[in-house]
């Protein structure tokens, strides 16, 4: 494995390619987000367990947190307490909508076009390269067969759940499109969140990793604000580098990373707009995210009405009795 | 004239057939005396006064006189050279098994020049041709060869083939690619094409928590080759999980190229995968989980001159194997260098049957290829030492230090800690996951002696005292650049006792009481009472 020793945190994930510190759609935005909390860490590459879902996972000391548990790593790192950057916003309702939109739609839609459209190529690149041909071959394979599994995908109905994931991944697009067109951030305008660390990192993946006929991208492509939003925070992470002034501050256990990693964050301040101007950015923002509450619940009874009609059927069954 | 003393096997008319075997392979042979009686001549004068015919009785000065031409025959067969040379083997009995796989078992009777030598080669070709397993039965006789070519014989091999082509079985091995003794079931389809192939499918379990399902085909001599070709299919499972926090899955094809006495060359092609159900491994094993391709080429050379295994009182025994991994035009596949050396040596003290046993083992793992140096070890192909067996008996490299549990010794590395549900408090400690070494050595002194008491010695169970040490150290990821031999001189663990041994064809079970003089933190090892079995 490559592995650089500047910090005592580790973060496990796939290789980089494309431009990217890691190409796993899973993995960025785990980078992206300990890049946001300016948590000093090394980047550790596994190419030999690409079918592992315990992978990215973030370890220090004999601290280990897997993507597998807890609701993944950026969940259990905020649980834990080693880093939360979303403390004042995961109890919204419009935050908790809005990360179930990022993790599931968008998330399932980039998986979908990623090992069933037209991201194959992209898909051996980063997840089979640096193993055996014959080992790489099988375990796509097999990949192949578990995604269509999860999906429920069958010869009758392939087409239809492919436009079922574009049409999932335009509306969040549109969405994050909508809430980015007149600040930095996604959620909140002065400082990043775990959602801005999920969209920028499935933006950048859709946009560099996936090949030009793939629809997805050409969504993307038609919002040029979420294009420039992410790049720019890719230029702010790519260049920055390590924070070594405050590597000293991390170290495990995760309790006393977390009250350091606090301390800094709110003592941080908005950088270019004054009170009055934050002010009424405060007001627009509320006022939008009304209006977001409201097409979210459109947009979830509509989905459940198409799809979700044998439940209600068993809910009435279970009424009955 | 003729010479009554010179034999000439040769008649046209009367000639002597010599059944030199039986379907029970007995080593000497037999003539049939009444038989041959009336037909053997060894005068060359025919006799011109006719015999008299008579009905169902032979007359005693016939009798005498052919037993007396008998004894003089085997007096010469004793005593004499008898020049014979064998003109044609013919084969009968075989309606599925090939020409060429007998008459290749059988080409050494080309060579011969003597009865004596024709008698021999007899007793060895039957016995070969026996451990086929493809035949019932197989007799081989001696006929006189053509009249026109005198001194010459043909040999006649009757085989008689297996009725039914199945059978089954259940025994101990140890193979030259498995790395312990195994207890197998086994299932065998015999000479299904005809070239004595044996095709089998087995199940194994061994003591280190290790299982395989395996399936393979041996041909003795396949397409006329010289030597044995044995192919086998594996899948194994080999659960590590209580000792280093990982489990170890391989499937893959194992070509057996070389196999006698002294030799074994072996080619192994495997897909292996390491896994952690548990999610409790440490840094060091979580780095090597994942998939790899296992392309090597074991070979092992063993002498064991040694006039017992399980109880050696004179003798020496060495063993080395040499593995190199990484022969595959992928250059991403595991890419390794390890050797094993044995060597074993019992020195009779002649009192009570007393011996005293010495041994060292020693053990190197190395990768090679591009940035080798920084690279580590594969975790299942190090040495690690520990365990229940014995390690007079066993000749496979360095694995065991008397008194130490399996995988017990140093190096360690913390597992991963959990945090507890009850806020910051840690849960309790999840312990450590023995990781091995790239170096390891092995040493003992045994002295075994019998017990006074009669009935512990005619069932060969005798005392013994022992001493053992034996030391890991890793080299890779530059490691070696700190390694130096006083170090690992003063890094050896050591451990005395004294047990009970009762050998029980083929094992050798030891029952002893294990004292260590040395331990590190976190060997797990103490002072108890333990049983090895090994074999």
């Amino acid at each position: 494995m490559e592995e650089s020793r500047d910090g005592d945190w580790t973060l496990v994930a796939r290789k980089p390619y494309f431009g990217l510190p890691t190409a796993c759609p899973v993995c960025l935005p785990v980078y992206i987000y300990l890049k946001f909390a300016r948590c000093p860490f090394n980047l550790e590459i596994n190419s030999a367990y690409p079918d592992s879902d315990q992978i990215p996972y973030v370890e220090g000391g004999t601290y280990v947190a897997y993507n597998n548990e807890k609701g993944g790593v950026i969940q259990q790192l905020k649980q834990d307490g080693v880093v939360d950057l979303d403390s004042e916003f995961s109890s919204l309702p419009e935050w908790v909508s809005m990360k179930a939109m990022m993790s599931s739609w968008l998330a399932d839609a980039i998986t979908y076009e990623l090992w069933l459209g037209s991201g194959e190529n992209s898909a051996k690149q980063i997840y089979y390269s640096d193993l055996p041909w014959v080992i790489g071959k099988v375990l796509f394979v097999k990949q192949v067969y578990d995604v269509k599994q999860r999906f429920n995908i069958s010869k009758q109905n392939a087409e239809k759940k492919e436009e079922e994931s574009e049409r999932m991944a335009v509306i969040v697009s549109t969405i994050a499109s909508a809430n980015t067109m007149s600040k930095n951030k996604l959620f909140h305008p002065c400082r990043p969140t775990s959602l801005d660390a999920d969209l920028v990192g499935h933006v950048l993946f859709t946009l560099k990793a996936l090949p030009e006929d793939s629809v997805i991208r050409a969504a993307l492509l038609e919002h040029g604000n979420l294009v420039r939003y992410a790049e720019r925070h890719k230029n702010d992470f790519l260049t920055s580098g390590q924070s070594s002034a405050s590597a000293s501050n991390f170290q495990p256990p995760p309790s006393a990373a977390q009250a350091r990693l606090m301390e800094s964050l709110s003592g941080s301040k908005p950088k270019r707009k004054p009170k009055r101007e934050k002010t009424e950015e405060e007001k627009s923002f509320q006022r939008k995210a009304k209006y977001f509450i409201g097409a979210q619940l459109v947009a979830v009874l509509l989905f459940l009405s198409l799809l979700g009609s044998s439940s209600k059927a068993d809910l009435d069954e279970d009424d009955e009795d | 004239m003729a010479k009554p003393d010179e034999f000439k096997p040769d008649s046209p008319s009367e000639n002597p057939k010599t059944e030199v075997d039986d379907e029970n392979g007995d080593d000497g042979y037999e003539e049939e005396e009444e038989e041959e009686t009336e037909e053997h001549e060894l005068d060359e004068e025919e006799d011109d006064e006719p015999e008299p015919q008579l009905r169902g009785r032979i007359p005693q000065s016939a009798v005498r006189m052919q037993q007396a031409k008998l004894q003089g025959l085997f007096q010469r067969l004793q005593t004499q050279t008898v020049p014979l040379r064998v003109h044609d083997v013919l084969i009968k009995g075989n309606t599925k098994t090939k020409d060429y796989l007998i008459e290749s078992e059988a080409a050494l009777f080309k060579n011969c020049t003597t009865m004596q030598q024709i008698l021999e080669v007899s007793r060895a070709v039957n016995f070969r041709l026996q451990a086929l397993e493809i035949f019932d039965s197989v007799k081989i006789t001696l006929d006189s060869g053509p009249p026109e070519l005198p001194g010459t014989s043909n040999v006649i091999v009757e085989v008689q083939e297996a009725k039914s082509p199945l059978s089954g079985e259940i025994g101990a091995y140890t193979k030259a690619e498995a790395r312990s003794s195994t207890v197998e079931g086994t299932l065998k389809f015999k000479n299904i094409f005809g070239h004595g192939d044996l095709w089998d499918g087995s199940f194994a379990y061994g003591w280190d928590n290790l299982a395989e399902l395996s399936a393979g085909v041996h041909f003795p001599r396949f397409r006329g080759a010289s030597f044995p070709l044995d192919v086998r299919a594996f899948l194994l499972s080999q659960d590590w999980l209580q000792f280093s926090s990982f489990k170890e899955r391989s499937m893959g094809l194992s070509v057996a190229l070389l196999s006698s006495t002294n030799h074994d060359l072996v080619y192994n092609l495997g897909w292996r995968t390491l896994t952690d159900p548990s999610q409790l491994a440490s840094r060091s094993v979580r780095m090597q989980l994942g998939h790899s391709l296992l392309s090597s080429l074991k070979y092992t050379f063993k002498v064991d001159r040694r006039n017992s295994p399980l109880r050696p009182v004179r003798g020496y025994a060495f063993a080395a194997t040499s593995q190199i991994a990484g022969l595959a035009p992928d250059s991403r596949c595991s890419r390794f260098l390890r050797q094993e050396v044995d060597l074993r040596y019992a020195i009779p003290l002649g009192i009570l049957n007393s011996a005293l046993n010495l041994g060292i083992s020693g053990g190197i793992v190395f990768p090679w290829g591009t940035g080798f140096k920084t690279l580590p070890s594969p975790l299942p192909d190090r040495f690690f030492l520990g365990g229940n067996s014995s390690p007079i008996s066993s000749l496979g490299g360095p694995t065991t230090v008397w008194g130490y549990r399996t995988r017990g010794l140093d190096p360690t590395e913390p597992r991963r800690q959990l945090k507890s549900n009850g806020g910051d408090e840690d849960a309790a400690d999840p312990g450590v996951d023995f990781l091995g070494g790239d170096l390891a050595v092995t040493a003992f002194a045994d002295l075994s002696l019998d017990f006074p008491l009669r009935w512990f010695r005619d069932r060969g169970i005798h005392g013994h005292i022992f001493a053992s040490a034996g030391s890991l150290e890793r080299l890779t990821q530059n490691a070696y650049k700190d390694f130096s031999l006083q170090k690992f001189v003063s890094s050896f663990r050591t451990s005395v006792g004294a047990g009970i041994v009762v050998p029980i064809q083929p094992f050798r079970l030891e029952l002893n009481y294990y004292y260590m003089l040395k331990k590190f933190e976190h060997d797990r090892g103490k002072p108890r009472f333990g049983v090895t079995f090994s074999m």
